[in-house]
């Protein structure tokens, strides 16, 4: 509703140019198309409701009109709102009514009352005290007439109407409703049920209260928020348009709480081990450093909570477990965030062929509590959990997959490579040819063959057993087979689960094994220190990587000394089972924040999200588009025009652009296209920079929590 | 201990050539040799063993084989155990004097050693992959305990696993060993007759089975004369085995829990087998390893987490996870730590709370959501301040703090009430050597307005705005009269906040609710309701600590910003720990925050209390410690790197205060620069010129607050540390032939 005033009031810098644009084009649909162009939001309603800007601006009460209006969206339109609705605040405040209120007493959720009251027949009302009800939710829908209302409420569990008539609300509160009452408040509500004729079960609403007043407007429930990255960098607009975006959450809260369930009935105990560390061990991963001032040292961020918990078994406990956060200072990816969840667990006097059984056990635990079945689809590939899953070297599965048997390659590792090199010409790629030849090891050069043949291939759970020592440093040697040890890796869809083994408890072996590691380490380091006077350019990208340092961690090597039991232990990463049991593509959809890259405004382009509009996309822009002649030519220059927009407001106060982002997630793919864009890098950078410097000053920093997709109400959207 | 220099050149000697094989029966270890006779007994033995050693090896020298070098000498366990009393056991490891004692520890080391690699000469594998166990030791008691005295079960077959704590030799085909494991213990008696190894087999394998040593036991069950739980092994498999010499653990007979430890009842670190602290947090496999009580301070640990999470999840609270790193470290005003992204090449802080992010989901539209997890600042350490730990936080829509401190109520009682079978707890208030007080759970909990009772108490009448020159001058008075010292910035808020604590919170031994703080105290707590100057806030106080702070959360967006800005005020007028704004929060709760209660609850400190510490590293398996190869802020130390020495300029500066030394220790070695710098490593604050350091010592007042926060037992260190110290030195001098253990 306000959006309709508000398209009058606008004088944004970009609102007059689009008005001038469209006033000099005069054509109609062109002006639905050519906002859809800028700001990516033409809804399916807008286009087609032949909207232009005469009959937005007269604010007549149909429905059809109001769609075109709140289709359209811009930080002032946002400001707007928000000032109409902060002078509600005042008015309420005025009227002595507190419109951020301090308690509400719900008595049923919506999806309690759908539930009891699900007999109630069309028309049929309760009027018996004891089918009073109140409850509390956020407005999603509203209709208004003369002497009723209709507003649809929404908590957690669901959603349910309410039936608000005149005569049944006590003194002026219908006035207060239909003056005050604005999609996306919360609300506290209380009454009798009935079925509406319709067959809608409602509360018929005999007093209500404002809990809190929402300054903002909803995003549009279908285009609002197919922005990505919108999505994660403001997670509770994704929450409020698309509630079943909560569910994964649930899902995620009942698997760790299944795992927790099984490892503690078998036994295990709960510790929580250090996230900071004087040395960062137990894998092989960039860490995290960080300064702790008092101590006047430097710390690392934990990249495995392993060699702390095998401490654990040397003091004596027999069977313990930590699910807790990892940090890795790795890139970020689908499957990659920073911070991510791991459970890791020991138990004394076993092996890893009893890990492979509890493995099963969890995971399978985990498939029947979230979806009651062992069959699940992930991304189109049909898995099944079914136990026993296949057990099998990872010597056999190389064979299989090449028909290289490595255990009749010799030691000679220039042959081996020859071998490989040959064997799989045609599979190879430029990229993993390389990989090959810089293999130190056969131990080195098995795991690459399986890495880039054979992972991708095991889509159904598969123990893949007995890695060479060489990758496995922490791995007990293998009881039968010289050069192998006793570990195994779980994967399902191509993609590693778990990782487990015999534990090394020789503290003689143990040394020698993590001193190799560290001379591997600092040859590496070493050899990119040399390349980088070269290739300067490249230094950021991949010698990078090995630059940070290793240390030996000399206490746990102490530990071993003292005598750590035979053991086995597994590591399982939580956020990976979260995905295949949720049938999530990324880990930002199992994350509730995940890390994201500094939020890039202005590599933001019109012309970008042009080629790259994200599903659905609305099918009447496109015959818009198609009907122009000289529409082509009219986007270029609208695209100029938006960054010189955009230019303009780098010399403002950073304000909200209620503008599209490139969200540049992946790595690779979007930093191509922000090359690709018209916009100069460098000076941005400069720019950006010198702001990031003043706001150092005044500390009102704030890199994150830009808005960065468009707004509409919901209105656009109501069935009755 | 007097005549041992002597005696380990000997043994280095005896080292270096070749052992034989020792007969000398192991002294039981029934009676702890404290008395004297014992030791005089013992250094006999020595004295002859050692004599006839020598003349051994004058036989024996030119063929010296590694086979029976592989027997170490037996001695080695004979140590007197009181030695683990005498000095601190971490240093022991660490020393680098040439004591007596180190030298003997690493003698023993290194037979260790050798006969490992004399196993894996042999083909033989020491460390086995697995042992089936089949059954733990506590079930086997509870199985087996009934039996009458003498009574054997030889057709069943058991197979325990467990660690060495004590052995006995009654001959060369007889040993007795304490089979310990999950706080139990069981006896194995080893008769040669019954291994089905032909004796000399069975004595070399049971001379090689060393206190700490884990090992695996199948044979049958059944009871000594005597009526001790045994098990008469028909194998002995060494499973692991302990390199280093251990402490001695204290002897208690029968089969039954060692110690009868339960939360909520006071304990005595003093009678420890393991006292030393450092040793014990630093290594604290040892700890868990010797002190029986320890194991259960952690498992207390991991069941009150444990009843937190079903208190809360049969509220249907969903337990969700925030991210630990953030761009902005907000929800708490705290130093936080802050880290780098190199792929991102961004800065990013480790959460100092997760407050914003689980209201952001309460906007999201989760109802109830909880977390436990981390939290990290960046502060000194002391008795209750590690730089992690671990809090509950959760929210809850529609409810407020009143609905808050009854759940708060029947939180804790509930969960002292099923840890410990009662409403009360035994707990150490005034240390280890006073009477224990007790802390009543019993709810209700008293509550007591924070102005109204300060005013009462401390009779004062602070003026009603508090936010006014006025009332911040009256409180300076008012500090200054009592005697109660705030550092500046002496904004209202602290002023408040230290006179709370001198009035108040030592009133608080039983569980107390302090509420409705003034706003300018909470920036993220709603205004009263029926007062807009206070807050609808509560902290609960337990033994004058506080355990939990929650209130009704501020869901006006408004006035969010607002007080956001007051504390940007804050900031600039040098309170670094005045909060930070987030924008992605604001924006947040323009989108609607319900009516929510947020709570939140120091896991660490509620661990504490139920486990009698008083120390907070008693609770935390792994606490933050200086790093022992440099003592740091302990350590004076000014190191010219071209000249190599101190200029008499600079030396005048070792001639300060205690305190004064403490923050000058470092001159940057790694910079390259070959001027001195000093370095304060309490504030960063770094220069080349005697002068303005000398400035920054005495005059600078961040340096004074950094100080004031130095906590007492840092400081009591210094003289402890002091030997340490120079071992320290002496090491980087001295470097030993294998790696020394321990270091970092």
């Amino acid at each position: 509703m306000e959006a309709l005033k508000v398209w009058s009031l606008t004088a944004s810098p970009l609102r007059q140019l689009l008005r001038l644009s469209s006033s000099s084009t005069a054509i109609y649909g062109r002006r639905s198309h050519h906002s859809s162009l800028m700001l990516r939001c033409a809804s399916a309603a807008s286009s087609s409701s032949s909207s232009n800007a005469a009959t937005a601006e007269t604010p007549k009460p149909s429905g059809r009109n109001r769609r075109a209006a709140s289709s359209s969206n811009s930080t002032s339109d946002r400001e707007a709102i928000r000032s109409i609705r902060l002078k509600k605040v005042e008015e309420l405040r005025g009227q002595g009514v507190e419109p951020y209120a301090y308690k509400w007493e719900k008595s049923h959720s919506a999806n309690q009352l759908q539930e009891i009251y699900k007999h109630l027949a069309n028309g049929e009302e309760l009027n018996d005290e004891s089918d009073r009800v109140s409850i509390a939710g956020r407005v999603v829908a509203r209709r208004a007439f003369g002497k009723l209302a209709f507003l649809t409420l929404r908590d957690e569990s669901g959603t349910i109407q309410l039936y608000c008539e005149k005569e049944r609300l006590s003194d002026d509160q219908f006035e207060q409703l239909k003056a005050f009452i604005d999609i996306g408040d919360i609300l506290g509500a209380s009454g009798s049920m009935k079925r509406t004729e319709k067959g809608e079960l409602s509360i018929c609403v005999s007093s209500f209260s404002i809990l809190t007043k929402s300054l903002l407007p909803l995003p549009d429930k279908y285009h609002g928020l197919t922005d990505i990255d919108k999505r994660y960098r403001q997670r509770y607009v994704d929450m409020i348009a698309n509630p079943e975006v909560a569910d994964v959450f649930r899902k995620r809260a009942k698997i760790v709480s299944e795992i927790r369930k099984t490892v503690e009935s078998s036994g295990y105990l709960e510790v929580e081990t250090p996230v900071l560390q004087g040395a960062a061990g137990g894998a092989e991963a960039r860490p995290f450093v960080t300064y702790h001032n008092s101590l006047g040292r430097d710390l690392y961020l934990r990249i495995a909570t392993e060699l702390h918990l095998k401490r654990m078994l040397v003091g004596g406990f027999e069977k313990v477990y930590e699910i807790g956060r990892i940090f890795r200072n790795e890139g970020l990816s689908t499957r990659h965030n920073p911070e991510f969840t791991t459970i890791e667990m020991y138990e004394a006097f076993s092996d890893y062929q009893s890990m492979m059984d509890m493995a099963e056990l969890i995971v399978t635990g985990c498939a029947m509590a979230v979806n009651g079945k062992l069959t699940l689809d992930y991304q189109g590939t049909e898995i099944c959990l079914e136990r026993p899953w296949r057990r099998e070297t990872m010597h056999n599965l190389v064979k299989e997959a090449t028909g290289i048997d490595f255990s009749e390659l010799g030691e000679d590792l220039g042959k081996a490579k020859d071998t490989v090199l040959v064997a799989l010409q045609d599979v190879l790629e430029h990229k993993d040819k390389s990989g090959i030849g810089a293999c130190s090891s056969l131990g080195h050069l098995l795991n690459e063959v399986f890495e880039v043949v054979v992972e991708p291939k095991l889509v159904q759970p598969t123990f893949v057993l007995d890695y060479p020592i060489e990758i496995s440093p922490l791995a007990k040697p293998h009881r039968g087979n010289a050069g192998l040890t006793e570990r195994f890796e779980l994967f399902i869809c191509g993609r590693e689960m778990a990782n487990a083994f015999s534990e090394l408890t020789d503290p003689v072996d143990q040394r020698r094994r993590l001193e190799e590691q560290v001379r591997q380490h600092n040859a590496k380091r070493a050899a990119a220190a040399a390349e980088t006077p070269e290739g300067k350019a490249k230094k950021d990208d991949d010698d990078d990587d090995e630059s940070y340092e290793v240390t030996l961690d000399e206490d746990f090597l102490t530990a071993l000394e003292y005598g750590m039991p035979p053991a086995s232990g597994m590591g399982l990463g939580i956020d990976r089972l979260v995905m295949l049991l949720t049938n999530s593509a990324s880990i930002r959809d199992v994350i509730a924040f995940p890390v994201l890259k500094p939020s890039p405004h202005i590599y933001a382009s019109g012309s970008l999200k042009l080629e790259d509009t994200p599903p659905p996309p609305p099918p009447q822009v496109s015959s818009v588009v198609d009907d122009g002649d000289d529409d082509d030519q009219y986007v270029d220059a609208q695209v100029e025009e938006v960054v010189d927009h955009v230019d303009g407001l780098l010399n403002e106060v950073r304000e909200e652009e209620g503008k599209e982002e490139d969200c540049a997630l992946e790595e690779g793919q979007s930093n191509g296209e922000i090359l690709k864009s018209s916009l100069k890098k460098e000076t941005l950078d400069s720019e950006d920079g010198e702001r990031r410097e003043k706001k150092k000053k005044v500390q009102w920093v704030d890199l994150m929590g830009k808005e960065l997709a468009e707004i509409r109400e919901f209105e656009s959207r109501l069935v009755y | 201990m007097e005549g041992s220099a002597d005696q380990t050149t000997q043994a280095m000697s005896k080292l270096s050539m070749d052992p034989a094989p020792s007969s000398t029966a192991e002294t039981g270890d029934g009676a702890r040799s404290k008395n004297a006779l014992k030791k005089e007994l013992k250094m006999k033995q020595r004295e002859e063993e050692r004599k006839r050693k020598e003349e051994e090896k004058a036989k024996q020298a030119p063929k010296a084989s590694s086979q029976k070098s592989v027997a170490s000498s037996a001695d080695d366990e004979d140590m007197d155990p009181t030695v683990y009393n005498s000095i601190q056991y971490y240093d022991l490891m660490q020393c680098s004097y040439k004591c007596c004692f180190c030298d003997l520890w690493q003698q023993y080391f290194e037979n260790r050693l050798k006969y490992l690699a004399a196993e894996k000469a042999k083909g033989e594998n020491p460390y086995p992959h697995k042992f089936a166990v089949s059954m733990s030791i506590p079930e086997y008691i509870e199985k087996y305990g009934g039996l009458n005295n003498g009574d054997h079960v030889e057709d069943a077959e058991v197979s325990l696993a467990g660690m060495i704590m004590s052995k006995r030799a009654s001959s060369s085909k007889l040993f007795f060993y304490d089979l310990h494991g999950e706080d139990f213990k069981v006896q194995v008696m080893a008769d040669a007759s019954k291994s089905g190894l032909d004796e000399a087999e069975f004595s070399k394998l049971h001379a090689n089975a060393k206190r700490g040593d884990i090992v695996g036991v199948t044979g049958f069950p059944g009871k000594t004369k005597r009526g001790e739980l045994s098990i008469f092994p028909r194998s002995f498999i060494l499973l692991s085995h302990c390199l280093h010499m251990m402490p001695r653990k204290a002897d208690s007979v029968g089969a039954k829990k060692p110690e009868n430890w339960v939360p909520g009842e006071p304990r005595n670190p003093e009678a420890y087998v393991l006292k030393d602290q450092e040793s014990r947090y630093r290594q604290r496999y040892l700890d868990l390893m010797l002190n029986v009580e320890v194991r259960q301070i952690f498992k207390t640990r991991a069941n009150i987490i444990s009843y937190v999470r079903r208190f809360l999840d049969n509220q249907r609270f969903l337990e969700v996870e925030t991210p630990m790193m953030n761009m902005i470290a907000g929800g708490a005003a705290a130093r936080p730590f802050v880290t780098h992204h190199n792929d991102l090449d961004m800065k990013l802080y480790m959460r100092i709370a997760p407050e914003l992010f689980l209201k952001q989901l309460i906007v999201g539209g989760l109802e109830r959501v909880y977390e436990i997890g981390k939290q990290f600042r960046n502060e000194g350490i002391d008795l209750t301040h590690n730089p992690e730990f671990t809090t509950c936080e959760f929210y809850m829509a529609f409810a407020d703090y009143n609905d808050l401190m009854k759940m708060t109520e029947d939180m804790l009682s509930g969960m002292v009430k099923e840890l410990t079978g009662g409403y009360k707890i035994k707990y150490h208030a005034n240390g280890y050597d006073k009477e224990p007080i007790e802390i009543d759970f019993t709810p209700p909990f008293r509550r007591i307005e924070m102005i109204g009772e300060l005013e009462k108490v401390a009779n004062l009448s602070i003026p009603k705005d508090l936010a006014s020159e006025e009332a911040n001058k009256y409180l300076i008075d008012a500090c200054a009269r009592f005697d109660v010292k705030c550092p500046p910035p002496q904004t209202t808020a602290r002023l408040l906040d230290k006179l709370v604590g001198e009035f108040l919170e030592v009133t608080c031994v039983n569980p107390t609710f302090i509420i409705n703080h003034p706003e300018i105290m909470s920036p993220l707590a709603k205004w009263h309701r029926s007062n807009d100057v206070l807050t609808e806030r509560f902290e609960l106080f337990i033994n004058k600590h506080e355990l939990c702070n929650a209130y009704t959360e501020l869901n006006d967006p408004v006035v969010q910003r607002q007080r956001f800005a007051d504390q940007l005020k804050d900031r600039q007028s040098g309170d670094d720990e005045a909060m930070a704004l987030d924008e992605t929060f604001c924006s947040a709760l323009e989108y609607g925050l319900a009516p929510t209660g947020g709570w939140g609850l120091g896991i660490d400190r509620l661990a504490m209390l139920f486990t009698d510490s008083q120390n907070i590293k008693e609770v935390i398996l792994f606490p933050a410690m200086r790093p022992q190869d440099d003592p740091a802020s302990v350590k004076v130390e000014i190191k010219l790197q071209s000249t190599n020495k101190v200029p008499k300029e600079d030396e005048s500066l070792l001639a300060g205060s205690e305190q004064t030394r403490l923050v000058l220790h470092k001159c940057s070695s790694e910079s390259g620069e070959p001027t001195s710098t000093f370095n304060c490593s309490l504030c960063h604050f770094g220069t080349k010129s005697i002068d303005q350091f000398r400035k920054h010592l005495s005059t600078d007042e961040e340096h004074a607050n950094e100080e004031m926060r130095l906590p007492a037992s840092r400081k009591r260190s210094i003289k402890e540390n002091r030997r340490s110290r120079v071992a320290d030195f002496d090491r980087k001098g001295k470097r030993t032939k294998y790696a020394s253990p321990g270091g970092s």
